[in-house]
């Protein structure tokens, strides 16, 4: 198990080292450099623009101090707001994403996985076919739909929830609900067809023979193995809703991560647009390493893989 | 077998009645392969209904144009939000009124057809009072209680700013009768540069089949090879092939997207290239799993021994029989690229202005939101149904293509 974590790690760094020399490139690709936007700048202002961001140095210079700066989290300066430095907005901005996301998550734990077991559990009764519609239904919302709908209804026309901000508990009802959305019916989903698989298995039948009581069966026989496939699932979803928090974060006008991004996008901020990219890119590696090694812990088929 | 052949006696054989003989020719037909799957897939009620869903936003796609005399990118400012079902206010046997949410006075003819937007005779700013004249009679409009209404909605009392009439429309000192038409000119509405809705939903639905279309060819031609190459060679270049495929898909693929619309600039050309250079990596893996399992097999194994070419093997043997598993995989991933392009023109970088993804259509309509939430639902609606119907057909052809996978 240690070799299959190390390897892990070794993919991870790889990774993130790859990403960042992509959006080292990609920067680099971008016609006419970051200052070509504004308008007539007299040819000696531009040169010392350049000279400050170290734009004039040779080029594996300006990549190495690229690679060592991402390494520490230091991702430069903003090229469009003066004097404000990417790794500041994003420590400003993180935890506001990082607690809307959790929430988020906790939803997605907390509705998805019981759901999915009651409807497996219920097969082919009401439980089920409600919990079907619910699935089917929300995996074909887009998030953004989801988000300004919730927005809609329960902000500007009943006036239950807060519009904007997160001053209060109440704010994040909306924005939570909205990017958990799409993961919960999927995470709903897959709860149920793996559960359902599960107690098609004759391990199932050999338990319930030799009279374990119905709880037993499946909380400690069933479960643990549905729940595999529902932790892998975690890693990619909680890239899901990061990604998610671009347009959550848009319509609930919530100062997190993803509104800078998007600003960032549609200002042309390169410098802010690549770090951030690289910093949501760690996140994901992160967490599915976690994942892997929570699936590790799950599996006792990894352990003997290698 | 002669042996066994002639200990069999006269005894052993019994005519066959008739009807008995009848009874046994009346089988099923044995089935190939995919005739077995059209059976299964056609019997899957929810299948058909997404297959149906999807061969109509085709149709609408292609022939939408023919539903209104109205282009995609015109605007007319005199006609902007105009919703599809007007509650309009009876002036005469042919004229109707409208006023819309900025308090303007429209005239329609009475089966709906919008005329033009009128300009007050006079307007009284104070008393927040127009004056109209229409055919010859005096319209008087009174927009009083539009204050009061924002006034209890930024108050938080949104129940009584619901209740509150914005406006009064007085015709020679009467209230006139209210009357709801479907909006003829515009059969969808306007959006808020007066540019009719249906035109742009068909232009969104012509993008949103592009992006399954390139998602579809990027899969075939990059996926399916990238993965069929990894599992027939195996070993080493297996190990390096997958590696990178683990690396790519590390990092969410909507940031790569984005990073490369932010590089390359919005645009349809680029959302072509960006959703085709990502949208291939779970398709190779698909492929691969598929391809090492079927490389193991007896017949892949005989015609290796006769001789055939690594690529016949592969095209002619790996692919066609893991056909079922590329199919799925397909039409499950479509879903994924037309959520993708929308997301991304909903936050600004996908198709960009005159021209209409669903996307951007639901982000324009984010301002007005309040007074024209029909801007949005359209849209929403297209995008929800589209990709139910991919889901279903998804469903429905991974149940009648793999029966194992049931449950």
């Amino acid at each position: 198990m240690t070799k299959y974590i190390l390897k892990r790690c070794v993919s991870i760094i790889v990774t993130l080292f790859l990403v960042c020399t992509i959006t080292f490139i990609m920067m680099k690709a971008v016609p006419g450099g970051p200052f070509t936007t504004e308008k007539n700048l007299p040819q000696n202002v531009l040169d010392a623009l350049e000279a400050k961001y170290h734009l004039t140095d040779p080029l594996w210079k300006q990549y190495v101090d690229y690679v060592k700066g991402a390494a520490t989290f230091d991702f430069g300066p903003s090229f469009k707001k003066d004097g404000v430095m990417v790794s500041d907005m994003l420590a400003q901005s993180f935890p506001v994403s990082a607690k809307l996301g959790l929430v988020a998550l906790i939803i997605v734990i907390l509705l998805g996985i019981p759901f999915g077991i009651l409807a497996a559990l219920k097969q082919n009764k009401l439980p089920d076919y409600l919990a079907t519609i619910f699935a089917t239904l929300g995996i074909a919302i887009p998030t953004f739909v989801l988000g300004t709908l919730i927005l809609y209804v329960f902000g500007s026309r009943l006036g239950w929830i807060p519009t904007h901000g997160l001053d209060s508990w109440k704010c994040y009802i909306g924005p939570s609900i909205s990017l958990a959305g799409f993961s919960l019916a999927y995470v709903l989903r897959l709860t149920r067809s793996s559960m359902l698989g599960v107690c098609g298995q004759d391990y199932i039948r050999t338990a319930r023979a030799k009279g374990l009581p119905e709880r037993t069966v499946i909380f400690k026989h069933a479960l643990k193995n549905a729940l595999i496939p529902v932790v892998t699932y975690i890693g990619p979803m909680t890239a899901g809703i990061m990604t998610g928090s671009f347009v959550t974060e848009k319509i609930f006008a919530i100062p997190g991560m993803g509104k800078f991004y998007v600003e960032a996008i549609n200002n042309r901020d390169y410098t802010v647009i690549m770090g951030t990219t690289m910093f949501y890119a760690a996140i994901a590696a992160v967490m599915i390493l976690a994942v892997d090694i929570a699936y590790a812990c799950l599996d006792p088929r990894i352990k003997f893989q290698d | 077998m002669e042996n066994t052949e002639r200990q069999i006696t006269q005894k052993d054989i019994e005519r066959v009645h008739f009807t008995n003989k009848e009874s046994q020719d009346i089988t099923r037909p044995s089935l190939t392969y995919w005739q077995d799957v059209k059976r299964r897939f056609l019997k899957n009620k929810l299948a058909i209904l997404g297959s149906v869903i999807i061969i109509l936003m085709v149709l609408f796609a292609l022939f939408g144009y023919l539903l209104t005399s109205q282009n995609y990118y015109r605007q007319d400012l005199t006609m902007t939000n105009l919703p599809p079902r007007l509650e309009c206010y009876y002036l005469d046997d042919e004229t109707l009124l409208y006023v819309n949410s900025e308090y303007s006075l429209y005239t329609l003819d009475n089966d709906g057809t919008v005329r033009e937007r009128l300009e007050p005779a006079e307007e009284n700013q104070m008393m927040r009072e127009k004056t109209y004249e229409v055919n010859g009679q005096k319209v008087v409009l009174n927009y009083k209680g539009a204050a009061q209404a924002a006034k209890a909605r930024k108050q938080g009392d949104m129940q009584l700013a619901n209740s509150i009439d914005t406006f009064t429309l007085d015709i020679g000192g009467k209230t006139p009768e209210m009357q709801k038409v479907w909006n003829k000119t515009y059969r969808l509405g306007t959006d808020y540069l007066g540019r009719d809705m249906l035109a742009r939903l068909v232009y969104g639905a012509r993008i949103s089949i592009l992006v399954a279309l390139i998602a579809t060819f990027a899969q075939f031609c990059i996926g399916v090879l990238y993965g069929g190459v990894a599992g027939y060679l195996g070993g080493r270049v297996d190990n390096i092939m997958m590696r990178i495929v683990d690396i790519i898909s590390t990092v969410p693929l909507t940031l790569y997207v984005v990073l490369l619309m932010v590089v390359m600039g919005p645009g349809i050309k680029t959302i072509i290239i960006a959703l085709g250079s990502v949208y291939w990596v779970d398709m190779a893996r698909q492929v691969r799993g598929q391809v090492l399992n079927i490389k193991q097999q007896e017949f892949v194994l005989a015609a290796r021994t006769i001789g055939a070419s690594a690529k016949r093997i592969m095209l002619r043997h790996l692919i066609p029989n893991s056909m079922s598993t590329i199919i799925v995989t397909l039409t499950m991933n479509i879903p994924s690229a037309i959520f993708t392009e929308s997301f991304l023109s909903f936050i600004g970088l996908g198709i960009s202005a005159p021209a209409a993804s669903w996307g951007t259509l639901a982000s324009d309509a984010l301002g007005g939101l309040r007074s024209y939430p029909y801007q949005l639902l359209l849209p929403s609606l297209c995008i929800c149904l589209t990709v139910l119907g991919f889901n279903f057909l998804g469903d429905g052809l991974r149940d009648a293509l793999d029966p194992k996978l049931r449950k």
